[in-house]
């Protein structure tokens, strides 16, 4: 027969503590993304009503449709741009990072330690002290107004990534990296053919922070792209709120779907997340 | 199948140096098997030989050809390692057929290889499967097909049986020995176990610190090694290494009783005797007396594990189930026949006769 354990009171209170206060700094967090979510279906006299409602009486639909067929604000073509810019930077930062890792983590060189300081100390350059030698630069070549001052660099990887990564690919046996060199197998076959799909789970994982980095990405597509057509929506939302700004519920609608494709990624990916993030994701 | 031969082969990490200048040949068909202890060099060497790590001095020839700054898969060797290395998201099928690809061979050779070699080692029915859902033993055997399957000049095992359970290594064991008469292969062992290197091999390299100590026959390097840190190594229960001094009338241990079989004139030596020649004797014709501190009932062999008074220790490996309880004396006679003597350097000095001449 089993016996239920009895937590000791002052146990019990612990963790009555615990919960309230883990409630409470979750409301920190949640609350915005409530009053966002709420606020994208009430008119701008509910949004400001007061006593406050909590709830949206009746659900405003036509905020959305007000949204997607405003000719100041081409939503719809700001969201194509978006998830094409963070699409192309999360699979491009997934293959030139983990070429990078590859050889800082599973190829013995001279002066791999002091390469992959330097690449590590760049995560201590603010992008603002770089960005007006490059805006230069690109705007020699004629390129400003174009995604390729944001997603050419990505072809060279990135120094958080690359350490992120070079973790995981240390982590893979040597043997299996000397069994391949035995089979004749070029160093670029090994990465692509024999490493690259142990390591699917981290490379997921960098895929996604990438994707969300890049696509609340606001400062680079401010300064490099200057038509509305253009814009990814962080920056399109936040020329619509600057230019009008009493249209308080459709920029709510805007951030409400701004939001919504990286909460489903979060959601989807929850567990997937955790699990890279808590173990090498090799056996 | 390939000779190999290895000619002033040094390896550097840094300023250490740890293979220390190896000239070895290896027969076409022979099992040779390196041996020593952890960090002595052994896997070092192999690695050197499948290019895996570069020569910094020296030569290393493979069927006749230089390779030493060939890539590892234009040396004609293949390797099996310890933590067997499949390829974990290919099926076993394609574990084996990855490196005949990569030479350029037409699908159907490809095919025709794997399932001789799958028939061979009786991993058939194995082909369709991912080394997960495999036992440690059918991944090493599928480690092994991968080895086979390509037909090498040399086979390169290092510690191919460490990872396996205990009767899983015997069943192993008799596999590749069965396999090295087969193929007729050319084959180098890295292991560190000992009844493998003696169970296996043709001729062992024994390896200490990056220098050959002995390259012999088990038997030679069994019964005659060439110095102390052989004796002391090869063998299990480990060889009893008595200090002595050598005198005109013979080996002079230090408890007292002479034995006879060689003379000097008083300088120290080093007597190396196995377990197994020792026997129980009276008090009155023993050689060294100690009491049992520990006693290993083997069932069909007894090890006892005596201190003696001079504080030194002695092993004696008895046979049959001896019935003898901790605490007890022991008398102990030594059998001179099989002994060996090394001088002050460590070095084997060869022991004439085998007569004892009691003090």
């Amino acid at each position: 027969m089993s016996r239920q354990r009895k937590a000791t009171p002052s146990a019990r209170i612990g963790m009555l503590t615990y919960h309230a206060l883990m409630l409470a700094i979750s409301a920190v967090f949640l609350l915005p993304f409530y009053w966002m979510t709420i606020s994208a279906f009430k008119t701008n006299a509910e949004i400001f009503s007061n006593p406050v409602t909590w709830l949206p009486d009746p659900i405003r639909w036509e905020n959305m449709t007000s949204l997607l067929t405003r000719e100041d604000f081409p939503f719809v073509q700001q969201f194509v741009n978006s998830v094409f810019y963070a699409g192309t930077v999360a699979v491009l930062v997934c293959l030139s990072c983990s070429l990078a890792a590859y050889s800082f983590g599973c190829l013995r060189w001279r002066g791999r330690n002091l390469v992959f300081g330097l690449t590590v100390c760049a995560l201590l350059m603010p992008t603002i002290v770089t960005f007006l030698p490059i805006y230069l630069a690109w705007s020699k070549i004629g390129l400003t107004g174009t995604y390729w001052p944001l997603i050419t660099p990505f072809l060279f990887g990135d120094a958080f990534f690359i350490f992120m990564l070079r973790q995981f690919f240390m982590g893979v046996p040597r043997e299996l990296l000397d069994a391949a060199r035995l089979d004749g197998a070029s160093e670029f076959r090994i990465w692509w053919q024999i490493v690259m799909p142990q390591l699917r789970t981290p490379l997921i994982i960098v895929g996604l922070f990438a994707t969300v980095y890049t696509w609340n990405e606001f400062f680079l597509p401010l300064i490099y792209l200057q038509d509305r057509e253009a814009f990814p929506l962080s920056v399109g939302l936040f020329t619509f709120q600057s230019q009008r700004a009493v249209e308080w519920s459709v920029s709510m609608m805007g951030a409400f779907l701004t939001a919504l494709p990286m909460v489903a990624l979060f959601l989807l990916t929850q567990r997937l997340f955790q699990r890279g993030l808590s173990s090498t994701g090799l056996k | 199948m390939g000779m190999v031969q290895l000619s002033g082969v040094r390896k550097f990490y840094g300023a250490l140096e740890v293979i220390k200048g190896i000239d070895l040949t290896v027969e076409p068909g022979e099992l040779v098997v390196f041996v020593g202890p952890s960090g002595c060099g052994k896997s070092t060497l192999l690695r050197m030989i499948a290019g895996l790590e570069d020569v910094d001095y020296g030569r290393v020839e493979i069927a006749s050809k230089d390779v030493t700054e060939a890539p590892p898969a234009q040396r004609g060797v293949a390797m099996v390692f310890q933590n067997y290395a499949l390829y974990p998201h290919m099926t076993a099928y394609d574990n084996l057929a990855y490196g005949l690809r990569r030479a350029g061979l037409a699908r159907n050779a490809v095919d025709k290889r794997v399932q001789e070699t799958a028939a061979l080692l009786q991993i058939s029915d194995l082909l369709k499967r991912k080394p997960k859902a495999m036992s440690g033993g059918q991944r090493q055997r599928v480690a092994i097909g991968r080895a086979i399957v390509r037909k090498p000049e040399v086979f390169l095992f290092d510690e191919p049986l460490s990872n396996l359970d205990a009767a899983l290594r015997v069943e192993m064991r008799s596999q590749i020995a069965r396999l090295h008469q087969e193929l007729a292969a050319t084959m180098i062992f890295v292991t560190h176990d000992q009844v493998e290197a003696m169970t296996l091999a043709d001729r062992i390299v024994v390896l200490n610190a990056g220098r050959v100590e002995q390259i012999g026959t088990p038997r030679e390097v069994y019964h005659i090694p060439a110095n102390l840190f052989v004796a002391g190594f090869i063998g299990s229960p480990a060889m009893n290494l008595l200090p002595a001094t050598l005198g005109p009338s013979g080996v002079a241990l230090v408890s007292g009783p002479v034995l006879g079989g060689h003379s000097g004139t008083g300088e120290a030596v080093t007597l190396g005797v196995r377990p197994d020649r020792l026997t129980l004797t009276s008090p009155e014709s023993a050689h060294l007396s100690g009491e049992a501190k520990l006693i290993e009932h083997l069932g069909d062999e007894t090890i006892l594990h005596l201190a003696l008074a001079d504080g030194g220790a002695l092993t004696i490996k008895l046979a049959g189930d001896v019935a003898l309880t901790i605490g007890a004396r022991v008398h102990a006679r030594i059998d001179m026949v099989g002994a060996s003597l090394f001088g002050a350097d460590g070095r084997a000095m060869r022991l004439e006769g085998a007569r004892e001449t009691e003090a």
